[in-house]
Parts: C-alpha cells; structure tokens; sequence
C-alpha cells in the first residue's frame, strides 16, 4: 500500500523539496500551508507520517501538534518536525509533546529519506506500471569483492549481457559508490575481512534507498555453515564460488525482476519460434514455460497465428522438455496455430522410443519448417 | 541570561558566517565564504555599485525574545534565480515561465534557515528566541536606515563572483 506522507510548511519551497526528495518512492505527498490546513487534511486523509515546520501563519507547528496529540483519532500519527527553529531547549520543549524525530533545516534529502525510513516502510518506485524490464535493457550490478580476478570473471562471464558490472573492493566504497549511482544488484563477497560483508547488508537494509535491492552473497561451496548464516540473515540468494555464470545470470535476472523471454521467444516474419537452448535445466525450462502463453497468446493477437517450436540446440531429450514441448503444442491447439518442429538427428532418434513423442514429425532447420507450413497453407 | 551588550561582534561574525555557509553547502551545493575582496565591502548599500545597480531580491527574517532583530539577506536576481533553479531542480526556462514567485519563496526559505540557524547558535549561549515568518523585498533602489547605526552588522559573502550581503539589525536594550 501507498505511503501517505503530509508536509506542513508555510513555504511552497520545502513543500517541493519534500515532494522531488519522495520522488523515487511509492507514497503520495499531500500539502498544507499551516496548522489549520494540516489538521483537516490529517483527518481526511490519515496519512502514515506527517512531516511538520513550526513558524507559520494562522497556526504554527507546535499548536497544530498539541492538537493532533489530543485528539484520539490523530494522536498515533508519527510526526517528524522539520524546521529552522533547533535552539536546544525548543527541541526539548516540542519532543515532550511527541515527536518521532527532528530534522532542523538546513538539511539534505538524503538525511529526510533516511529518517522518514526508519518510521515508515518507504518502498522504491518500479520502473512504471507500462515499462517492464527486459533482459536486453542495461542493469548495474555492484560486485563487492577485495579480489579483483573474482570481478573480472563476473564481467567476462556477463560480457553478452548489456549489464554493467562494477567493483567495489571494501564495504565504505560499496556504501559509497550506493549513495551516486543505485545499482539494480549487489554482489557481496562473504570473504571481506572482519565481518563486514554481513555489516554491509545490514547498512544496506538500514537505508530506504537500498532496502530492496536484491543482494547476493557470494560463498566458497564448500563454506556451508556461511552459508546457510548468509541465508539466515536475509540475502535475497546465494552464489558459490566457483562461479557458475550462467547459474548467475539466471538468478539475477530473477532478481531484478526482469523479462527474459527474448531468450525463448522471438516473432520472425508471420510466425513465432520459441526456441530451446543447447541445455535444458530444470530452471530454464521453468522460465520457457512461464512466458509460453502470453508469448503465443500475444502473437495471435498481433495476427501470427504460426508457431515453430525449435528444439535443435537441445542436446539430449528427457522428460522436463517433453513435457514442455506437450505443453506448447497443447497451448497452439488451444489458440488454433498451426505449429512445426525444428529438431537435430540425436533428437529425432530419442524421440522414436517414447510412446508419447513417437509420431512428433521434424524439419531440420527453422526456414525448412517456414517452407513446409507455406506450402500447406497454399494447399489448403 | 547575559546581557544583550555581551553578544560580541566576534560571536554575531561567527554565527552568521557559519549560517550562510552552511544554508549554501547543504541546501545549494555551493561554496560561499566572507568577501576578501577590500572593493566589495565598500559597496554598500548593493544598489550603489558604481555604473551598474543591480535588482535584488531581498529576504527578511526576525528574531523574537531574549533577544530581538532581523537579518535581510540580499541577493541579486541573476544568483537568485540560479539558486532557486538549483533548489528546487528547475531549469532556466522553467523559473522564467514561472514568474518571481518561486525565486520569492526560494529566497524567503533560503533567508529563514540562515536566520534559523543564526539564531539556534544565540539560543544555545543562553538568548532564546524565536524566528518571524519570512518576508520579500524587490527592488534595484532602496536602503534599510537604522537609528543606531552601532547595532547593526553587515557582512559580504562572495559566491562565484555574486556578492551576498548579510545585514544583521539587532535592537539594544537602551
């Protein structure tokens, strides 16, 4: 749910730096221009946190707190005073009728960010509800790691990708290099010297702006009891050492939140191709299934209502891509495609010693299978 | 609580260096300090810059209680809408189709934490008081008179090349 955050400051001036310092969260910001305003607008709309200045006309801040806090309905809203008046004995006199915290002006946005975190539950904003990610789009992935080989096999390992990697050998550089640029993942070596890749994650998760970026640890295999203290204090997963790239890639992709049916799915003319790679694990095959229907679904609706269905990377068949491959059939069935299949000699030959697969019918290649299904629709 | 006359010009100097450094690092990004430059503490009022008045936009804030006073802060336009661009994260076209009021308000704000953070200081040494709501002026031809010129203060900042000037009225118990 939306947090709803109140700015009560006589000044447009603060009401906009609070709003541009909100920006990049999901909470609305409502505005009063003093106590009187704040009040009503606190018992419309009965916001998670109210962020309150002190010298203003009509009524000031500490009237309008006074009123808040006698009054049953309003008193359990969190106020945090944000004002140029933080001469000791006033910010005393003012904590004792409630306040959460007291920011005194000058202040940074990062300093209100920072504080209003720790009194509501501020979630980053997503790209939009029309703009999904994809796995073409360029990410920053932030690898904390005191060995530089480690990084430079993470960006060799990625290079295909369009996805920045950067290195940061020490966890001030990592909190640092957080506060210019956020990444979209972070990679933290469980191997930092004196605890402090766990203190990392903590500062990590301490600050609003970093709370929910996923953050892998990455572990020697054979390091279980790390490992599983990793998995205990919250790392959203966990990579071994040696790296398995790809296990990487598909794990952070995940992560992220990104859309990686292009690796399946790609329209070519009038037909759709959804296309297996060379080795189908269990992971990759349930990321295939995940996008079959909307893929096809989308397709037909575009006009292409042809499927080729290539499985001539796939290295040996066992029953997760038969499975899949009934599946896929099944959906052009359901859709009314018409649909092929593109398989390599190993995979036609297996195919002729299972009953289900037995009479499952291959072109060698995708413009052959285009040729076959052309020809059918002319003779039709 | 010491008497008004104790406040000394090394403390009034001070707090309000430490104000307007602090008001322009923290909110503006920019560094700003006390003029060195002998030509600039003499052009005073900033309207009488030889061959070229400048408009300005004044900010005026007061202090009320133990002690009283106000401090206007002077900033000519140009540096004025280039600080309000950078506070609230406007362009130039913006600020211009957006008329004087958010340069107003901008430097009304930027004047009520400077006085702000002035003013904590004097608390915090025993003279508590409270802060007035901020108000504007405009103009390239006017001057603030004071009856006793002695309890008034002016300090010239310098911020890449835009002269700020700090004038500090504060009223004796006499």
């Amino acid at each position: 749910m939306r947090n709803k955050i109140l700015t009560v400051d006589d000044s447009k001036t603060v009401r906009i730096i609070v709003k541009k310092a909100f920006k990049g969260f999901d909470c609305e910001i409502f505005e009063a221009a003093n106590g009187v305003e704040g009040l009503a607008l606190a018992a419309k709309d009965m916001p998670d946190l109210i962020l309150l200045d002190v010298t203003m006309p009509v009524m000031d801040g500490v009237e309008m707190l006074t009123k808040l806090k006698a009054d049953p309905q309003l008193k359990g809203i969190p106020v945090m005073m944000l004002t140029a008046e933080g001469g000791r004995e006033h910010v005393l006199k003012i904590a004792k009728i409630g306040v959460r915290d007291y920011i005194v002006k000058p202040f940074k946005e990062d300093l209100l960010i920072d504080k209003a975190g720790r009194i509501i539950d501020l979630k980053p904003l997503s790209d939009g509800p029309g703009r999904i990610r994809s796995i073409l789009d360029p990410v920053d992935v932030l690898v904390v790691e005191d060995k530089p080989a480690i990084v430079e096999q993470i960006r060799d390992g990625l290079k295909h990708t369009p996805w920045t990697i950067h290195g940061a050998e020490s966890q001030a550089r990592a909190l640092d290099m957080c506060s210019k640029k956020l990444p979209d993942l972070i990679l933290i070596s469980l191997s930092l010297p004196d605890d402090t890749s766990f203190a990392l994650l903590r500062a990590l998760r301490a600050n609003p702006k970093t709370k929910y970026v996923p953050a892998f640890a990455l572990v020697v295999k054979t390091e279980l009891g790390i490992q599983a203290q990793a998995q205990q204090v919250g790392f959203t997963s966990i990579i071994t050492k040696p790296i398995d790239t790809a296990e990487l890639e598909s794990k952070a992709a995940k992560a992220m939140n990104l859309d990686t049916s292009s690796r399946y799915y790609k329209v070519e003319g009038d037909y759709v191709v959804m296309s297996l790679p060379e080795n189908c694990s269990p992971a990759v095959l349930a990321e295939a299934a995940h996008y079959l229907k909307t893929k096809f679904s989308e397709s037909v609706d575009a006009g292409h209502n042809r499927a080729i269905i290539d499985i001539h990377f796939v290295r040996s068949l066992h029953m997760g891509v038969i499975k899949l491959l009934l599946q896929a059939m099944q959906t052009c069935r359901e859709l009314a495609m018409s649909y092929t299949l593109v398989g390599n000699a190993q995979i036609i030959t297996e195919c002729k010693g299972f009953e289900d697969t037995r009479s499952w019918q291959f072109f060698a290649t995708v413009e052959e299978a285009k040729a076959a299904m052309v020809k059918e629709l002319v003779g039709a | 609580m010491p008497a008004i006359q104790e406040i000394s010009d090394t403390l009034i100097r001070d707090q309000i260096v430490k104000a307007v450094v602090e008001v322009f690092k923290t909110m503006l990004s920019e560094a700003i300090g006390l003029s060195t430059n002998p030509e600039n503490q003499q052009l005073w009022p900033p309207y009488t810059v030889p061959h070229a008045p400048q408009a300005h936009v004044v900010g005026t804030v007061g202090f009320l209680g133990d002690i009283n006073g106000l401090i206007y802060i002077y900033l000519p336009v140009a540096f004025a809408e280039h600080c309000t661009g950078k506070l609230l994260g406007m362009t130039a076209e913006e600020l211009t189709e957006a008329g004087a009021e958010p340069v107003n308000d901008a430097v009304g704000e930027l004047t009520n934490m400077i006085v702000g953070v002035f003013k904590n200081g004097l608390c915090d040494v025993g003279y508590a008081c409270k802060l007035t709501i901020p108000s504007i002026m405009r103009g390239d031809n006017f001057s603030v008179d004071v009856k006793r010129p002695n309890s008034r203060h002016i300090y010239v900042f310098e911020s890449h090349g835009h002269r700020v000037v700090a004038d500090i009225l504060m009223k004796t118990d006499e």
